[in-house]
């Protein structure tokens, strides 16, 4: 898995995390994960500051948002990545629980490349992570300054 | 000269001179006979007096012209009748000054009686114009009392001179009770602007306009609309202000009404708004809390699932799938539930929808559940309707998937789409089926959340489906009804209004 890019995951529900994590690592995709609790870390984490002031400046292939995160939520984050010259080229796919029509216009309105709807079936959700993951982090071609392993 | 004043004696002008000059005459005549007769019986002098008498009495009716003319022939009367030489014109110098003293006396009466006649004429004159005027003053008079708006009129001193029918009708006060009253102390008038401001406004414009309040004889209070006019005398000066009033009582009373209502209508919208509102962000919390939890059940069991199947019995290998089962299913009845109040919450966006393509976009999408199927659609000949696509669209995949669902154990199953002829500007459209159909006696529970006819695992679904066709439909103005027969099918009708030909934005 040589053109594996990481992933910048974006949740702040721990058994989420976990669910995520278990279907993504089903197809050997969990490897370059980077998870945050909430916004602030996540553009901590863009940014490399705070807690992320030593890492490689490099950015991930994609972006998994929730949308409803403690302190910043997931639209001011997917607003600044997208108004952000550094950043607005990262491909961003919101993954939350809502299927309100207010959440899914405003974040298209803001740019966001992909809209998925966590589902509540496992099965369902394990395709639903695996194609993404498949998708964003080995089929894309992320563009130029993105971290490949 | 009386006679002059009439116009229609003007062409018998002629013949009342010539008579009142014949009058002259007779007078002198009259006077003459009883001289003559007096001086018979050796009565002396009194000739003098009885033509005096009879000029005096010429000049009195007929005037100075006939007065003259008696005058004239008095003199030579006396002369002749009662003069030396008698029987004769000739007159000697000691008749002079009796004849003098008669001209003189004759002509003094004849001035004074024409004074009397001019200032006669004048009387006569003014009464005339006078009692034009009052004529025509009791006609406008007459005429004020004919409307129905109360008018009065009072002098600058606020004195009511004038008071109308109207007037008596609107505050119960007849005129000989207002007239002489001040009328803001009479009706006690309540102003919207200090007095002194209304004056100075009409004394500039000659009008003022707005509303009183006044007391009416019975205590109670009206609310006029009131104009006032201000009458200027010969010289300019302010004398007199007419006022009219309306009763606006009862449309006060109905604005404030009205006011009150809209003001309660706008605290309900305000409240309605907060609660849906409050709604919305309940239905949010539903969409995006509830649904985690149920993905964490179903997650776990699953994870469990796999790792344990190899020590899990047949028993307990079930358990964990009625689990996942039932998280699936809540999750089900979540979406559904969240779409079925998304359709109260959003705005409709109208358009002319062609129904018969929305059908076959409708049969699209049930394409899945009609797998392996022998199913027989047929579909008439159906309206444009003028309304939301994408709900419209929701109500026919869930009529459509009903009429599946319910002819499942049919070996041929039959549907039909059509539409009946519907009165102008009016739409009913029917889904008809061969299924199992239903008892009418539940027919009022078909349309209502979470009401089902038939157990869950013989007819799978959450029960929302018909709540919702209702629902799109209602939010169009129209309604829904069916008609079933157990065993023998159902038909779904929707009607609606439709305004193909004066679409709104």
């Amino acid at each position: 898995m040589d053109k594996l890019g990481r992933i910048l995951m974006v949740e702040d529900d721990p058994k989420d995390v976990e669910l995520t994590l278990t279907a993504l690592e089903e197809y050997n995709l969990a490897n370059e994960v980077v998870v945050v609790g909430d916004g602030e870390e996540a553009l901590d984490y863009l940014n490399c500051r705070g807690a992320f002031s030593a890492r490689s400046g490099d950015n991930p292939a994609v972006i998994l948002l929730d949308l409803k995160l403690p302190k910043v939520d997931g639209l001011e984050v997917l607003q600044e990545v997208k108004a952000d010259e550094k950043f607005r080229m990262i491909p961003v796919v919101v993954l939350t629980s809502s299927r309100e029509e207010k959440d899914m216009v405003a974040s298209y309105k803001l740019g966001v490349n992909g809209y998925v709807v966590k589902p509540v079936n496992f099965h369902e959700f394990v395709n639903a992570i695996r194609e993404l993951g498949v998708f964003w982090a080995i089929i894309n071609e992320p563009p130029p300054g993105s971290m490949k392993k | 000269m009386r006679a002059m004043a009439r116009p229609d004696s003007y062409s018998i002008n002629a013949r009342s001179a010539l008579l009142r000059y014949v009058f002259a005459v007779a007078s002198v005549v009259i006077a003459l006979g009883p001289a003559l007769l007096l001086q018979y019986f050796k009565f002396r002098e009194v000739e003098f007096p009885l033509f005096l008498f009879a000029v005096a009495f010429t000049a009195w009716h007929w005037g100075s012209g006939p007065a003259a003319l008696a005058i004239v022939l008095s003199s030579a009367c006396f002369d002749y009748f009662f003069t030396e030489p008698l029987y004769s014109l000739f007159f000697t110098v000691a008749d002079l000054p009796g004849i003098l003293i008669f001209v003189s006396f004759a002509a003094l009466i004849v001035w004074f009686s024409s004074i009397r006649r001019r200032v006669e004429a004048q009387l006569l004159h003014a009464r005339d114009q006078l009692q034009l005027e009052v004529a025509e003053r009791t006609q406008q008079a007459s005429l004020l009392n004919l409307t129905h708006d109360s008018i009065f009129v009072r002098d600058m001193s606020d004195v009511i001179t004038y008071w109308n029918r109207g007037a008596q009708e609107l505050y119960g006060w007849a005129p000989e009770e207002a007239i002489g009253k001040r009328s803001h102390e009479f009706l006690r008038t309540i102003f919207p602007a200090p007095i002194e401001n209304i004056g100075e406004q009409l004394l500039l414009a000659g009008r003022w306009e707005g509303e009183l309040k006044h007391t009416r004889a019975d205590g109670t209070q009206v609310v006029v609309a009131s104009r006032w006019s201000l009458r200027r005398g010969e010289r300019g000066q302010p004398s007199a202000i007419m006022e009219t009033n309306n009763n606006i009582t009862e449309r006060k009373r109905r604005e404030d009404e009205i006011r009150g209502l809209n003001q309660e209508l706008a605290s309900r919208s305000t409240e309605l708004e907060a609660k849906n509102k409050e709604l919305e962000a309940f239905a949010y919390s539903i969409s995006h809390d509830l649904r985690a939890p149920l993905r964490h059940m179903s997650g776990y069991a699953e994870l469990l699932q796999k790792k344990a199947s190899a020590v899990l019995d047949a028993k307990s290998q079930r358990y964990m799938l009625m689990i996942q089962e039932s998280a699936k299913r809540m999750g089900d009845l979540i979406d559904d539930l969240l779409a079925f109040s998304r359709i109260g919450r959003t705005e409709t966006q109208k358009s002319l929808v062609n129904l018969e393509q929305l059908v076959r976009e409708a049969i699209g999408e049930v394409r899945l559940e009609t797998e392996g199927r022998n199913i027989v659609w047929n579909i008439g000949r159906l309206p444009n309707f003028y309304g939301d696509r994408s709900m419209l669209r929701l109500v026919f995949v869930n009529l459509l998937s009903n009429a599946v669902k319910f002819t499942r154990l049919r070996p041929q199953a039959e549907i039909e789409i059509g539409s009946d002829d519907a009165k102008e500007n009016e739409i009913v459209v029917f889904v008809r089926d061969n299924g199992v159909g239903f008892d009418m006696k539940y027919v009022n529970k078909l349309f209502g959340v979470f009401q089902r006819l038939h157990p869950s695992q013989t007819f799978e679904g959450t029960g929302i489906g018909l709540a919702t066709v209702q629902r799109i439909v209602q939010r169009h103005g129209g309604k829904v009804w069916a008609e079933g027969l157990v065993d023998r099918g159902a038909t779904f009708y929707i009607s609606a209004p439709n305004h193909i030909s004066a679409p709104k934005p």
